[in-house]
């Protein structure tokens, strides 16, 4: 929808400021009280989700024009929808992530684009994937693992790693690590390698809807054409997109849906996968925003007064997948789990979305390092996370910031307690 | 020969790679309203200035960048300078915008804003816009100019004191020479616009940009306009569905071939 179509939305900001805090029920202390990446650092109320409203109802309202700075503040934002859970506590008449979206699509249809995220996207219609890497190495990174080419051998299972475990280095072994796992418990898995594509939700959220779209219908087609039944991704963005923005979009993928923490919860469940040694380890859990509030069902779009909109389609943050990665963590022996303060819907997000480290990296990597504070105030020896982009933003600021913290994925300390793996050098191997 | 000076004619579009979603027709208002894509620089004049930045390297000399439109997108035409060119002129109006102007005042215009910075010895354009496809700009620019004009090239080199153009034809091309100054239409085989680096599009913003207005140039657009569109119409989609029945695989395999001749699909 475009910016005019929230107008009620963006009218009925009653600028109370909420959006910048962690709910007030929910303050465990003022030092992490705050919820909002962009308004915390440059504290200015232009960056808030409020403040962001009211610009949008003032262009909308043709008292103000979008210019080079009004962009700016609107692309410093990560999009990780803490703003939308705090408003929407005390409030059910306004969806203010939906009004950030659109006044991102507004940016981009009026030319006023970011330059890193031109290329970003220019990337992606170049080699279908959001850094410009070449598109038929895309499944270098599972070279000689035992799993089936899922463009012939019809898996049951495809296993979508994502742009950023497919070509991130570092983080190979990591995936590498998780295909490892899902074969260990028996699941007939498949990779699409080369033929795997960008699901086109990080497009989405720079304002690229319509080539957002584009990469929806083209993934919608290559996962029928593996005939798999089931989808499980190790990304957090990729389940956010599939989840929530594909049904957004009227997009099936027609597919039993997983993100990896949720499946292995699922295969530990059903005696699968046995996670039997111990990994001693006093471990907190970041929730990535893409797998918490922002991947809440799609619950279809309420047209009229949204105070009369039923309760089952607002959202409200408290769906998102919380549980299962915390369970997997607890069945693991050895593991505590201490939590921070910033949990679940009202979870600080680590800094990388919404093309905040494309254009932004500074900012990005003082937000992740906020995180790491909150995560050393816990006393946990390592942070725990389930999405590569969290992994890789929290694994530099720890190496920025000289944090005694250890990052892993969660995949990598089940691997570990499968008796898969063993952890050297701060990761599974 | 001596160092050319090239200017490139480059159209702001609507992404023309976006989804049909994203191309909602205004019946009303005669007008196709983007939703959700950018703009960007039609790709055939991508191909314009790609060539026009291979000319510079081997021979050397300048390429000006021209645009006539409304709401012209700075990050875009950055972008676009940032690729190789040298300068960058606008003449961004609410007059001109891409919905008004037909290819008569296009040309018109460009005409003006031609002879107003002066001195080019080869101009070069898409051979059509993304969003119209009607491919009369360029041709019409080269006749109010009066210069010899070469449509669809595939390839462009120097030749003496002139060019040697290689034009595309169905069914393989055609070789030209001209002398200069002269117009090229440039098509697709010429090659894809080079991608710039983050740092040549932050560089880009110290380039020259210069502002035209159409009071400067002395044209008015709705005067030289030819064209009236009268209605806009969505294309309608029709979908048939029809199942062929048979009692095997391979029956319902014949029969299908058997409707695919009738419908003259095979």
């Amino acid at each position: 929808m475009a910016l005019q179509d929230y107008l009620r939305d963006m009218e009925g900001c009653s600028r109370c400021s909420s959006c910048k805090w962690v709910p007030f029920n929910q303050v465990k202390s003022w030092r992490f009280a705050k919820n909002c990446p962009s308004v915390t650092r440059h504290n200015l109320h232009a960056f808030s989700g409020s403040g962001k409203m009211i610009m949008g109802l003032s262009m909308v309202s043709g008292r103000s024009e979008l210019n080079d700075t009004v962009t700016e503040i609107i692309y410093r934002c990560q999009l990780c929808g803490a703003c939308d859970t705090a408003c929407k506590v005390y409030r059910d008449d306004i969806d203010l992530m939906d009004v950030l979206l659109a006044l991102r699509a507004h940016c981009v249809e009026q030319g006023q684009l970011i330059p890193e995220h031109m290329l970003t996207i220019d990337a992606l219609k170049r080699e279908d994937n959001v850094f410009g890497e070449p598109k038929a190495r895309r499944g270098d990174w599972a070279e000689g693992l035992d799993v089936k080419d899922a463009v012939g051998e019809k898996p049951q299972v495809l296993f979508h790693a994502g742009c950023r475990y497919s070509y991130d280095p570092d983080l190979r072994e990591t995936v590498r690590g998780a295909v490892r796992l899902l074969r260990s418990a028996g699941v007939d898995l498949g990779i699409a390698g080369a033929d795997e594509a960008c699901c086109g939700g990080r497009a989405f959220e720079l304002g690229y809807q319509g080539e957002s779209e584009n990469f929806a219908d083209d993934m919608v087609s290559r996962v029928k054409a593996t005939g798999a039944s089931v989808l499980v991704t190790a990304c957090s963005d990729c389940y956010a997109a599939f989840n929530y923005l594909y049904p957004r979009m009227g997009k099936e993928l027609g597919v039993e849906l997983y993100h990896i923490t949720q499946y292995l919860e699922k295969l530990a469940g059903e005696g699968r996968l046995r996670l039997r040694q111990r990994v001693p380890k006093l471990v907190t859990w970041h929730d990535p925003c893409h797998l918490g509030r922002k991947s809440e069902p799609f619950t279809g779009e309420w047209k009229g007064d949204k105070l009369l909109r039923p309760v089952t389609m607002k959202r409200t943050g408290k769906k998102g997948v919380y549980d299962a990665p915390r369970n997997v963590l607890k069945s693991i022996p050895g593991i505590e789990l201490v939590e921070m303060e910033r949990i679940k819907g009202y979870a600080w997000c680590c800094g990388a979305g919404g093309g905040v480290l494309e254009a932004f990296p500074e900012f990005a990597a003082w937000t992740a390092a906020e995180r790491i504070e909150e995560a050393l105030a816990t006393g946990a020896e390592a942070l725990v996370t389930s999405c590569p982009w969290c992994l890789r933003i929290f694994r530099d600021a720890v190496e920025e910031t000289g944090a005694l913290l250890e990052v892993y994925d969660l995949t990598e300390l089940a691997l570990v307690s499968a008796g898969e793996g063993v952890l050297a050098g701060g990761a599974a191997r | 020969m001596s160092e050319l000076n090239m200017l490139v004619c480059v159209k702001q579009v609507p992404d023309p790679e976006g989804p049909p979603s994203a191309f909602e027709v205004d019946r009303e208002a005669r007008r196709v309203i983007p939703k959700g894509i950018p703009p960007v620089l039609s790709p055939f004049d991508e191909n314009a200035l790609e060539a026009a930045i291979r000319l510079k390297e081997e021979h050397g000399g300048s390429v000006t960048l021209l645009s006539v439109g409304s709401g012209l997108s700075r990050a875009v035409m950055l972008k676009a300078l940032a690729s190789g060119a040298d300068r960058l002129v606008l003449l961004d109006d609410p007059a001109c915008d891409r919905e008004k102007l037909d290819a008569q005042a296009t040309a018109a215009v460009l005409a003006a804003a031609v002879r107003s910075l002066g001195g080019f010895d080869l101009i070069l354009t898409g051979r059509q816009a993304a969003d119209t496809n009607a491919g009369q700009v360029g041709l019409g620019l080269a006749e109010m100019l009066g210069i010899p004009a070469v449509p669809f090239a595939r390839k462009v080199e120097v030749k003496g004191a002139g060019i040697r153009v290689e034009s595309v034809l169905p069914d393989g091309y055609a070789v030209y020479e001209a002398e200069l100054p002269a117009l090229v239409t440039v098509s697709h085989e010429v090659g894809d616009l080079r991608y710039p680096s983050l740092m040549a599009i932050k560089q880009a913003k110290s380039l020259p940009v210069e502002e035209l207005t159409l009071t400067g140039l002395g044209v008015d657009p709705a005067s030289e306009t030819r064209l009236e569109l009268v209605s806009l119409v969505p294309p309608s989609r029709e979908r048939r569905c029809r199942l062929v029945e048979a009692d095997s695989p391979e029956e319902a395999g014949a029969r299908l071939a058997e409707l695919l001749r009738e419908e003259k699909i095979l």
